[in-house]
């Protein structure tokens, strides 16, 4: 057992130092392996999406006989679609439920990332909001216990402008992360509710008087890695001691907020690992290439892509699960 | 004699073909039954239709705020749509010139085809900051545009299609003779049309509605893009509502991980075809007889 995890855990880094510095796009296959074909579908998380995108493109470059098909609509649906065999890797953004591995969902972690409480750069307290941050507590008074109503009563100025809270209404990763965070399940969480990570960012984006949360994808633009234009990420106040310190403002750049997580200065939750979830054990030879694959090679494009590469345990976990740890043929 | 037997292979197969369709509605109640059981096994019917609170985790399962939501949003629609749609269809039918009901058949086809997906998109970037920013203020509401109304005006938007359709239909299949004796006693067109061709194509245009209201009470895509999606009854347009299909289609993905959750999922799409069968019948009755009176 011990063996077989230092073995993969050389394998890994093996692959994924070649993988870093291989010759670039060009199909690194060695001779006399037979081409791998196929067809892969994934769907689920929104989160995972535009990572699974990444991984489905570099991985038909390397294998140009397998076509992915990647479609996001919430984490749910993505463990139901997994389970009812309507496609072949369902994307997770939250810690598997018992009831669905019961039925038979293998989940393996791929990377990581976090949610954010997300403003829009319009509202009128956003000087007060990004010096003070908000504490846990007053976002559980805003999104579970709804005692808090308005920014005046946060920052005392004229009454009246009532807090707009926005939350997911597809069963969804970032809101159960979210829920998480204040203690409570995505059913508790109060406020209209919008389909899908993008549909909030707009939402909020529109409302100078909204709060939402996102994940790091949607509320970092992947060109410039600051803040998707006209959104704001709402700090928040870890330590509650009113002020938001320098060690707590981490959210300038997606590089700063990743190295965070990194770091566990941003807590878990709202950060959370990511899975992709399978039913029962793989076997079709491209699934398994290609898991094997994203948790290997693929590994090296996660900071890029804007997610946080997972621990060299974590990853050999995962290629067990897979069946991806024995012998090589 | 193997005349005979093709004929009546014939007549067999095509009768057992043509009940499929309707033995897959049977089917599919019934699937929807069997499947809603478990929950109707440890809930009343009437707990599960008439409670308002929704906590799947804490075992709770009232549909009220999503039929109730269903209701509000559907009327809204039909109060928005149906009289601007007859509207439009006697214009074309009555007092349009040919081309331009020529030409406008297609426009109107082609708004019937659109995605409800365009349409969710449309009215998220159009529809929802209007009500949100201009209308709720014009009438003292504070509302972030998410709301029944939001959904109700996409929504009429989308019916608009169906009803004007059936409608100039149901006025084309007025007898022109009809018409000419009113216009020889002197009548004005205006007139012709309200005591011959509206009264004439009353049950048609009924019929009409019924059939928009079908499509208004299932669709769901572009409601649930708009509509807010708060588990509540709605008590005013500027509130957020939560329709039926919305909670199927946004949970449907939570239904393996919550014990009986499933099955109550199964029982709200089992209300949702019950109520829409129930208006196609009504729609298509009334349109049968509105037929057998006009011969």
């Amino acid at each position: 057992m011990r063996k077989t995890t230092v073995f993969t855990s050389i394998l890994i880094t093996a692959l994924a130092a070649s993988a870093v510095a291989g010759p670039g796009p060009g199909p690194a296959r060695p001779a006399g392996v037979p081409e791998l074909k196929g067809r892969l579908s994934l769907s689920g998380a929104w989160a995972l999406y535009p990572l699974a995108l990444k991984w489905a493109e570099e991985f038909q470059k390397l294998h140009p006989g397998v076509r992915i098909d990647v479609q996001a609509g919430g984490a749910g649906k993505g463990v139901a679609d997994a389970l009812a065999g309507v496609v072949d890797i369902g994307m997770l953004s939250r810690d598997i439920a018992p009831a669905e591995t019961a039925r038979g969902a293998v989940a393996v972690a791929v990377a990581k990332d976090a949610v954010v409480p997300t403003i829009s750069r319009e509202n009128p307290f956003l000087a007060d909001i990004l010096r003070r941050g908000l504490k846990r507590s007053e976002f559980a008074a805003i999104w579970i216990a709804q005692t808090l109503r308005s920014w005046d009563e946060l920052f005392g100025r004229r009454p009246d402008r009532p807090i707009h809270v926005y939350t997911r209404s597809d069963a969804c990763g970032a809101a159960e992360t979210w829920a998480a965070f204040l203690g409570k399940r995505q059913e508790d969480l109060n406020g209209i509710g919008v389909y899908g990570d993008p549909g909030v960012a707009d939402a909020v984006k529109r409302d100078p008087l909204g709060v939402g949360f996102n994940n790091i994808n949607f509320a970092y633009d992947a060109k410039t890695k600051r803040p998707v234009e006209g959104l704001e990420v709402c700090p928040i106040d870890l330590d509650g001691n009113g002020s938001l310190d320098p060690r707590e403002r981490v959210y300038a750049t997606r590089g700063d907020i990743i190295k965070a997580i990194a770091a566990d200065v941003y807590p878990s939750p709202p950060a959370r690992e990511l899975f992709f979830v399978l039913k029962g054990k793989p076997s079709a030879p491209a699934l398994v290439e290609f898991l094997k694959w994203t948790l290997t090679g693929g590994q090296a494009l996660v900071p890029d892509a804007g997610y946080l590469p997972l621990g060299k345990e974590r990853l050999a976990q995962g290629l067990s699960a897979i069946g991806g740890a024995d012998t090589p043929r | 004699m193997r005349r005979l037997v093709k004929d009546a292979l014939a007549r067999h197969g095509m009768s057992a073909l043509a009940a499929l369709p309707g033995l897959l509605v049977l089917v599919i109640v019934l699937g929807l039954f069997l499947k809603s059981r478990a929950i109707l096994a440890v809930q009343p019917l009437s707990r599960l239709v008439f409670g308002t609170s929704w906590h799947p985790l804490r075992g709770e399962f009232g549909l009220l705020p999503f039929i109730s939501g269903t209701v509000w949003v559907t009327v809204t629609a039909l109060a928005l749509a149906v009289p601007v749609s007859i509207l439009t269809a006697i214009y074309l039918s009555e007092f349009a010139p040919r081309a331009v009901r020529e030409g406008a058949r297609p426009v109107v086809d082609v708004l019937a085809g659109l995605p409800s997906v365009v349409f969710g998109v449309w009215g998220v970037l159009v529809v929802v900051p209007f009500v949100g920013r201009f209308l709720a203020p014009l009438f003292g509401v504070a509302s972030s545009g998410y709301s029944v109304l939001a959904a109700g005006i996409v929504l009429a938007i989308m019916i608009f299609p169906t009803v004007i359709h059936i409608s100039l239909e149901v006025f084309a299949s007025i007898p022109l003779s009809l018409r000419e004796a009113s216009l020889s006693l002197g009548a004005t067109r205006w007139e012709t049309v309200r005591h011959v061709v509206l009264r004439k194509g009353s049950q048609g245009i009924l019929a009409a509605s019924a059939l928009g209201f079908s499509r208004a009470f299932g669709e769901t895509m572009a409601v649930l893009m708009v509509a807010g999606n708060v588990p509540a009854v709605p008590k005013s347009l500027f509130d957020p509502g939560y329709p039926l299909p919305a909670l199927i289609a946004n949970n449907y993905g939570e239904m393996m991980s919550v014990p009986r959750y499933d099955s109550a999922l199964m029982l709200a799409a089992l209300v949702l075809l019950a109520v829409v069968l129930f208006f196609n019948v009504l729609a298509r009755r009334i349109l049968v007889r509105a037929e057998r009176r006009s011969r």
